[in-house]
């Protein structure tokens, strides 16, 4: 029975790849794992080993053709025993789980389903097309289903990110035993934050495995680099008006409203108002699409000791200036004593970051997927500027946007950022 | 309690009911003077007499028939096939005449067909067939394949005292290689009730025969992996324990189902229907099977040692289900 | 080819009683008058579906034998062997409610014809692959003969049949076995299309017979007194522990295999040969030759044959055909199971 070599999947979600070069031609041998293609994909290039040893006999995809990840593009035939009839022959070539295309991690080849058709069926929700599909069982639907989880918070520990049962018990377990989930930068929640599993120590290091956070973390940010085209601009804005603003009704906004009046507010305030001229900064990328979203729903990041979170304020855009501000604080606040929902935590499609709370001038911030760009604010300090050709000492801030190259160009970025530093420095809105 | 062999529990099963019921008789090649091939009624024409240890010619499709008019006649014959292979012989007396019989016109028809099944002792072709689907499939049967010799003695017992035809598969390869506390007085093993051979959460290995004690081997050594394996022996197969598959797949959500037989029209292919069908909720990776492969058994060491499914092949399945 | 006059054994017939050879010849009547109606009125009203086999011409086969049969004996009547299930105690009712497919027939509507028994009265019925029930023979036998109290099995079959392995197998252990079984065999001249000379090389089935180690006869089976003196032979021998027999009863088939047969592949000088040696109209020639019977008392017979078939008919007719549900029932013997209900 010939072996069938497909087009693996290298990347959760990627749809399709092309094949790049053929390393063997029609009616050459092949042994297991011998390179036999490269191809090319949305996120790497990658050469490609033989499933099985043989004979290559059919090559069904051509040089610089893409297909659909798992297209069939070449045949082996087998030089192994017969396997018909065995589930698992005690001399199969392949050692590697067969009959289970996985969605692989980064540059692991997909193992092809072998002459081995009587093992696995092909998993029901494989990353076949547009898109990524979550991988999981009858028996894990029925639970999530069960317990209310949403299967895309939950992260997959099973072959190719499979969901096992294991994996949505765990879930559930640590989401009764949480109060608020640990959210993360990434849309899909992890399980409960544990400390390090036990530490082994060598003469000169000290090795520590990641936590679940960490990992989320580590991961988006490759991602996120990976997929976005990032160019940082940096804006220099005074805060002279927003500074008098808030010293004039700091006192009477904490008496009546029982908030402190921050900075953040106002960011907040001005972004939208640029966004809102500059939708294409609310955005996402879908293959060859830009998704414009309607709603305004802006993630305002914040630093934990365990790392970073993201609490998202939902239709920012409808929200009065009081609004946002108690928003604003609410949310960091939760955060910080953990006690935010997951809804709290997705579905952002602006951020804004303030490395300036711990006294960075401007950063050059990582875009949070899959939105197109985010704001960075930098410490807010006195400098000496130049007014009227006259040196003058006002407080000052380094306002950064990094944004996604891909659909949005420098100029309109520039001119985005333009808008937020004349909102702020002609801050002309009530503030009660 | 005394220790028995497989082969020794069916003798003695069969020797307590000949005691016990005047209406059970033996039939079968070279079983009188002789004592069977196997030697399973050595013994039995000199206690009972010839009248009830009946040495037959070669004629199997005349046995069976012979013995299902007997049984009309009220008695409880008990047919040896010498080797289980030659039980096609006696095919349409078995599944056109025997089974039938009740449905159509209401008679009992109390036989007993045992005999040894099995590959494993480079017997060829015709001498390590597992058959038993043939029966399996045909309505009006029952089929029974006890894999210790606790149960090889209880469900004789039971199958003799059955009134339906009843085919019995003993396995060759175990009939001296297992031993097991067999009790001296008269007890039943139930027809149509499995047994929990070693209990596990994660996978459960759902077999009968020989291959339950394959599934033990396997198990124990994917214990030491970490993988908890639970190993339900079928008993039966017509009928058999739906209920006790059905909780081990719910318990374990992953499941493995093993028989020496061969694959297409297994037993395997009917379970993991039904598991599909009422558990599918309950399942966390597809059902796998283990079987032989669909061949004739072949003889020499090499060909059968690749036939035959062993604990390596189950360790193998085990650990890929696992993963999953 | 119906050599039909063959010599009978002893050098006198031995006759039956006078109410005997009456019985005889109303058993005979009733058969051919009941067949009449199954196979050529009730299956082509479609009141019959499936298919229809019946005995006509051969008749004096199962009455000449059967009649001899008493308590503790078994028969194994063939499909052409109609006579046999009123003699061991069956009704018309029973019969009509069978073939009509009825749900309180003897089968409850699950086989057809006259595949129906009862071990009680000493009837067990074929089953299609023909020649399967010469082991269960065997069996009966085996068991009259254990009890010892000289009883005897008959098992009938057509002389196809002859070409299965189970009755080579069956007469072999019959012999080996000594058992008081008797194999009747009915040579009609035709397997469905097949004529004898292509379906076996001798002449006579009977020298088949001490090949396996018993006694053989060939008879004239349309001559029902020749074949109740070869029954009563054999049943002697057999009773008297003596072991096997082997009858073969010459008849003709004077109809179609089955009801949708029209036998075109026999030669119609056949049918006009075989209609004069009819042995219906033989036995009735002569037991008024006897003056057993006056053309009144056939009158007679043939009024009551009538009565009785028209109102068993008209019983089954009219009786329920069974529901659906009632097919998956009964397959297995254990307590409560729909035959011990109905105390089959």
């Amino acid at each position: 029975m010939p072996t069938r070599v497909i087009m693996p999947q290298l990347g959760e979600s990627v749809a399709e790849g092309t094949v790049i070069r053929w390393l063997k031609k029609v009616g050459d041998k092949v042994e297991r794992d011998e390179p036999l293609f490269e191809i090319s994909t949305d996120k790497v290039d990658a050469e490609i080993p033989s499933p099985a040893a043989g004979t290559l006999t059919k090559i069904l995809v051509k040089e610089n053709q893409t297909v659909e990840v798992n297209a069939v593009v070449a045949e082996i035939n087998g030089e192994g025993p017969v396997t018909a009839g065995v589930s698992v022959p005690a001399h199969e070539a392949a050692p590697h789980p067969s009959g289970v295309p996985a969605p692989p991690r980064d540059h692991e080849p997909a193992a092809s389903p072998a002459g081995a058709p009587l093992i696995a069926p092909a998993p029901s929700a494989s990353a076949e097309g547009a898109g990524p599909k979550i991988r999981s069982s009858p028996l894990v639907r029925r639970i999530a289903k069960e317990k209310h989880v949403d299967l895309a918070l939950v992260k997959g520990t099973g072959q190719g990110g499979r969901i096992s049962k294991e994996d949505i018990l765990k879930y559930v377990a640590g989401r009764s035993a949480a109060a608020a989930t640990t959210g993360s930068v990434t849309p899909a929640a992890p399980p409960p934050v544990k400390g390090p599993s036990p530490i082994a120590f060598s003469r000169q290091v000290q090795v520590v495995p990641m936590t679940p956070m960490r990992k989320q973390i580590a991961e988006h940010m490759i991602l996120s680099r990976r997929t976005s085209a990032h160019v940082t601009t940096v804006f220099e804005v005074e805060m002279t008006c927003i500074a008098e603003t808030r010293a004039q009704y700091a006192a009477e906004f904490e008496r009546r409203h029982g908030l402190k009046l921050t900075y953040t507010p106002f960011f907040a305030k001005a972004a939208i108002e640029a966004i809102k001229q500059f939708p294409i900064i609310n955005a996402s990328v879908e293959g060859d699409n830009i998704v414009y979203e309607r709603d305004v729903n802006i993630g305002m990041a914040v630093a934990l000791d365990t790392g970073l979170i993201v609490p998202v304020l939902r239709h920012a855009d409808e929200k009065s200036f009081l609004g946002l501000a108690r928003a604003v604080t609410d949310l960091a606040e939760r955060a910080r004593s953990k006690r935010l929902s997951v809804d709290e935590v997705q579905g952002g499609t602006f951020t804004i970051t303030n490395p300036g709370v711990f006294g960075s001038l401007f950063g050059t911030p990582i875009i949070n997927q899959p939105q197109v760009a985010i704001l960075g604010v930098g410490a807010i300090e006195k400098r000496a500027v130049v007014r009227n050709d006259a040196i003058a000492i006002r407080p000052m801030v380094y306002l950064v946007l990094s944004f996604d190259h891909r659909v949005i160009d420098g100029a309109v970025a520039d001119q985005f950022m333009a808008k937020i530093k004349a909102s702020l420095e002609n801050w002309s809105e009530a503030v009660q | 309690m005394p220790v028995l062999t497989h082969l020794e529990a069916v003798r003695q099963g069969i020797w307590e009911e000949m005691e016990r019921d005047p209406s059970v008789f033996l039939l079968g090649e070279d079983i009188g003077v002789y004592g069977g091939a196997f030697k399973v009624t050595q013994g039995m024409l000199e206690k009972f007499g010839a009248d009830r240890v009946i040495d037959t010619p070669i004629s199997e499709s005349a046995i069976v028939g012979a013995a299902v008019g007997a049984a009309l006649m009220g008695m409880r014959p008990v047919v040896e096939m010498q080797f289980m292979d030659f039980i096609a012989c006696g095919f349409d007396q078995i599944v056109n005449m025997a089974a039938k019989m009740h449905y159509r016109w209401g008679p009992a028809v109390p036989i007993v067909i045992r005999g040894p099944s099995g590959a494993g002792v480079h017997g060829g072709p015709f001498h390590s067939q597992s058959n038993e689907m043939w029966f399996v499939h045909t309505p009006g049967l029952k089929v029974v394949v006890p894999a210790t010799a606790y149960d090889a003695k209880g469900l004789i017992k039971a199958s003799i005292r059955d009134d339906n035809p009843v085919i019995f598969y003993e396995h060759k390869f175990l009939y001296r290689r297992i031993k097991d506390d067999v009790p001296e007085e008269d007890y039943l093993v139930p027809i149509g009730k499995a047994r929990i051979a070693r209990e596990g959460t994660d996978i459960a290995v759902i077999t009968y025969g020989a291959m339950v004690w394959t599934a033990l081997e396997a198990a124990q050594e994917l214990e030491k992996e970490g993988i908890s394996v639970e190993v339900i022996d079928l008993r039966s197969l017509v009928p058999y324990d739906e209920e006790a598959v059905l909780s081990s797949v719910r318990k374990c959500s992953k499941v493995i189902l093993l028989h020496e037989d061969t694959r297409i029209g297994g037993f395997a292919g009917e379970l993991a229907a039904v598991i599909s069908e009422k558990a599918f909720e309950d399942l966390d990776g597809p059902i796998f099977r283990v079987t032989a492969p669909d061949t004739p058994v072949p003889f020499s060491p090499p060909l059968e040692e690749y036939f035959l499914p062993n604990a390596q092949r189950v360790i193998d399945a085990a650990r890929r289900l696992a993963a999953y | 080819m119906p050599g039909l006059r063959a010599a009978t054994i002893a050098k006198k017939v031995v006759e039956p009683d006078a109410k005997t050879l009456e019985r005889m010849l109303y058993y005979l009547k009733l058969t051919r008058e009941a067949e009449q109606l199954l196979e050529r009125v009730l299956y082509r009203q479609g009141k019959i579906v499936g298919g229809v086999y019946v005995g006509r011409g051969q008749e004096a086969i199962a009455v000449g034998s059967a009649i001899q049969l008493v308590e503790g004996d078994v028969v194994f009547p063939s499909h052409r062997d109609f006579a046999a299930w009123i003699i061991r105690g069956f009704t018309l009712r029973d019969v009509f409610l069978n073939w009509l497919g009825r749900a309180h027939g003897p089968t409850r509507g699950r086989e057809n014809t006259n595949h129906f028994g009862d071990v009680r009265r000493g009837l067990i019925p074929v089953i299609s692959p023909l020649g399967d029930t010469c082991p269960l023979a065997c069996g009966t036998a085996l068991v009259q003969k254990q009890r010892a109290r000289g009883k005897v099995t008959l098992v009938h079959f057509g002389e196809g049949t002859t070409s299965r392995g189970d009755v080579h197998e069956a007469m072999n252990l019959a012999a080996v076995w000594t058992l008081p079984v008797i194999f009747i065999c009915n040579n009609n001249a035709y397997a469905y299309s097949t004529p004898t000379r292509q379906q076996y090389a001798v002449k006579d089935l009977s020298a088949r017979a001490p090949a396996y180690g018993m006694p053989g006869m060939t008879i004239d089976g349309n001559d029902v007194l020749k074949v109740y003196d070869a029954a009563r032979q054999a049943i002697k021998r057999a009773r008297a522990g003596k072991g096997p027999s082997f009858i073969e009863c010459k008849t003709f088939r004077m109809t179609g295999h089955s009801a949708h047969d029209a036998a075109q592949y026999v030669p119609k000088e056949l049918f006009e040969m075989a209609a004069k040696d009819d042995p219906l109209a033989r036995f009735e020639k002569e037991l008024v030759a006897m003056k057993i019977v006056d053309s009144k008392r056939l009158g007679q017979l043939e009024q009551q044959i009538a009565k009785e078939i028209d109102e068993a008919v008209a019983f089954a007719e009219s009786s329920s055909l069974p529901e659906g549900a009632d097919a998956v029932k009964g397959v297995y013997c254990e307590a409560g199971c729909v035959w011990q209900a109905t105390g089959v």
